[in-house]
């Protein structure tokens, strides 16, 4: 089994730990430090985060997108076709995001993570996995000026994150994730999102996955097991009825089982983690689940984030049997 | 006071530069409390002087010793406690409350500062309190094991403040749900929570809730057990217009409507929010129907608000004269 995360990690810790990067980006706000500065604290709160997950005893990491604004203007920023506009909540979290406009034609220019994923193998003692922002949760919270169709615009950020996911592959990514959110809050689209997900992984040869977090897949379950990735992450914190649901159908991919709430501080024992995975894991092999928080772990203070991580490990590692 | 249209704002203001250091100096403990305490006085007598000003009918104290609205409540509640930084948005962090079980009213909390606020004018100012919904919603939960029990124990303890309130004479009392437009599936816990919060209080209630869709939760929204419904209208495009003259608002309710976006920079002008009234009109009596902006001020510089707030009023006294109720 695999211990992992969906995504982000906490940037900054809490006192006495100095808030390294808030303070830096606020120097550079000022125009105190050059940019240049500021990358060089961004780049060493990415190694922390990467320090961190693998202290906790995961077995495969991100590199905590410590850069990202949010989930939506990382990305969304370096197309062409968009801008970014003001602040507005992220699904029914109390976190905000920018919201990028869709002026014309969206495109890819150039790699967008490229540089952070390789930054963060060459620096890290775990294996990494890139993980973008899938492309209807890109479209879905996006303002659309341009194509008029929340299809057509999500399929053309699949043309462009397949362009990205390219250039994952060829910096030595051997497993690319999306994270789509947005489908669960508008499931009357998920006949449209097979096409979507086809054009997304094109010609890819690597490992993908597609993580739903933020409720339950009742509705397009068991039909999203026809989606082209290999690994499809579930939330069963907010999504509680997905449990059900995998026991009516057979799960016939490889397994995220997001089961660490990565909304509340309220810590799950290792104890019952192991037995959450054990009653969720049905006959799958161990070598098909990937047990992670429930979605990305900005939403935590950095050190509560940290001790659920070592929950998590411990628990899947009590899972396997390794240690009792 | 006019026969109508009477004008409030949603709660906060903006908070002025030597307050917002006296806040961060306190913080980093080098100032102490009594000091930052005089300071929201001193700031709290000028935003009451800026809504005489300005001729605001329903006035507010400006929420100058809050920072965030749930975190104020939170540090003063049996049974909270506040969390580690949390990023809420770009380069900003907040402590996120926890609520960690026992929750319990011991003290008055915003009585103190209201009582000040009420005894600089003849106005009145409202009372605001952040409800039990959003309270919990937006805070960690680790004390109840269900979420139900956890809203319903706050809705207690916000009425037990909101008691105080309505003791020392407020003529309004607002309770904000900010959280719950997100998750309306919520409505029927909310309704019940509200229904504690204002039980037996003589004021009249209110409630600010940012815009969702409302539609899908129509008419039984309307069961909130509040007086009036403080609603963002510009923000929503007014959609909501067309649902209330199709289906109707029920006699006993008022709306507080939101006239202009706090969410911009840019000042509307008199004839955009003459525009606005109008359509508040189109379904309410001005006896029924207050005007405000959409949201709190206090993202806003203290020029804007001020700039928003004389365009909003300049709005109103002409819809007034033309309406001869002024």
């Amino acid at each position: 089994m695999i211990a992992t995360v969906v995504g982000s990690y906490p940037k900054i810790p809490n006192r006495p730990r100095p808030a390294r990067l808030r303070n830096a980006i606020a120097r550079f706000d000022r125009g105190d430090v050059s940019s240049e500065e500021l990358d060089k604290v961004a780049d060493e709160v990415t190694i922390e985060a990467l320090q961190e997950q693998a202290e906790a005893g995961l077995d495969l990491v991100t590199d905590g997108q410590i850069r990202w604004e949010d989930e939506q203007t990382y990305l969304a920023r370096k197309l062409s076709g968009v801008s970014i506009n003001g602040l507005i909540r992220w699904f029914d979290t109390n976190m905000y995001y920018r919201q990028p406009v869709i002026e014309g034609p969206v495109g890819w220019r150039e790699p967008i993570t490229v540089r952070d994923y390789a930054f963060a193998v060459e620096h890290s003692a775990k294996p990494v996995k890139p993980v973008l922002t899938g492309p209807y949760t890109l479209a879905r919270l996006a303002v659309d000026q341009h194509y008029n169709s929340v299809d057509a615009l999500a399929t053309a950020f699949a043309e462009a994150l397949n362009q990205e996911a390219k250039a994952l592959q060829q910096a030595g990514a051997k497993l690319i994730q999306f994270n789509e959110p947005a489908v669960l809050t508008h499931k009357d689209d998920f006949p449209d999102f097979g096409a979507i997900s086809r054009r997304l992984v094109d010609g890819l040869n690597v490992e993908t996955s597609v993580y739903f977090y933020f409720g339950n897949v009742d509705g397009i379950y068991p039909q999203l097991l026809d989606l082209p990735f290999d690994l499809i992450g579930l939330d069963f914190v907010m999504g509680a009825a997905n449990e059900g649901l995998l026991h009516r159908s057979p799960f016939t991919k490889k397994l995220g089982l997001g089961i660490v709430d990565a909304r509340n501080t309220r810590l799950e024992s290792p104890q019952q983690i192991a037995e959450r995975i054990k009653s969720l894991a049905g006959n799958l092999p161990p070598d098909h689940i990937h047990v992670s928080p429930s979605a990305g772990l900005e939403f935590l203070p950095r050190e509560v984030a940290q001790e659920k991580l070592r929950n998590l490990a411990q628990g899947v590692r009590q899972a396997e049997g390794v240690l009792v | 006071m006019s026969k109508g249209l009477l004008t409030t704002t949603v709660g906060s203001f903006p908070k002025p530069d030597y307050l917002q250091k006296a806040r961060n100096q306190f913080a980093a403990g080098k100032l102490p409390l009594d000091e930052l305490q005089e300071l929201e006085r001193k700031a709290t007598r000028e935003v009451i002087a800026l809504q005489e000003e300005l001729g605001i009918d329903i006035l507010v104290d400006g929420e100058m010793a809050r920072g965030d609205m749930v975190v104020y409540f939170a540090e003063h509640l049996q049974g909270m406690e506040i969390g580690g930084l949390v990023r809420s948005y770009g380069n900003r962090y907040y402590h996120k409350p926890i609520v960690k079980g026992g929750l319990r009213w011991t003290e008055p909390i915003t009585l103190e500062l209201w009582r000040f606020a009420q005894g600089l004018t003849d106005k009145p100012v409202k009372g605001m309190l952040t409800g039990p919904y959003t309270m919990v919603e937006w805070s960690f939960l680790e004390g109840y094991d269900d979420r139900r029990t956890a809203v319903l124990e706050m809705a207690k303890a916000v009425h037990m403040e909101a008691v105080e309130l309505d003791r020392a004479g407020a003529a309004y009392i607002q309770i904000d749900e900010p959280a719950l437009s997100t998750r309306l599936e919520d409505l029927e816990l909310a309704i019940e929570a509200m229904g504690v919060v204002t039980e037996g209080l003589r004021a009249k209630t209110l409630t600010h809730i940012c815009y969702g869709d409302f539609v899908s939760v129509y008419p039984r929204f309307l069961d909130m057990p509040v007086v009036q419904f403080d609603l963002e209208m510009a923000n929503s495009g007014h959609d909501l217009v067309e649902l209330f003259k199709a289906k109707g608002f029920p006699e006993g309710k008022e709306i507080a409507w939101g006239v202009f976006d706090v969410h911009t920079h840019v000042v509307e002008t008199v004839d955009e929010v003459k525009t606005a009234i109008k359509r508040g009109l189109e379904v309410l009596p001005p006896e029924r129907l207050f005007i405000d902006p959409d949201c709190g001020l206090k993202t806003r510089t203290w020029d804007e608000a001020e700039a928003q707030l004389r365009v909003m009023m300049q709005g109103v006294h002409e819809v007034r004269q033309e309406l001869g109720i002024e």
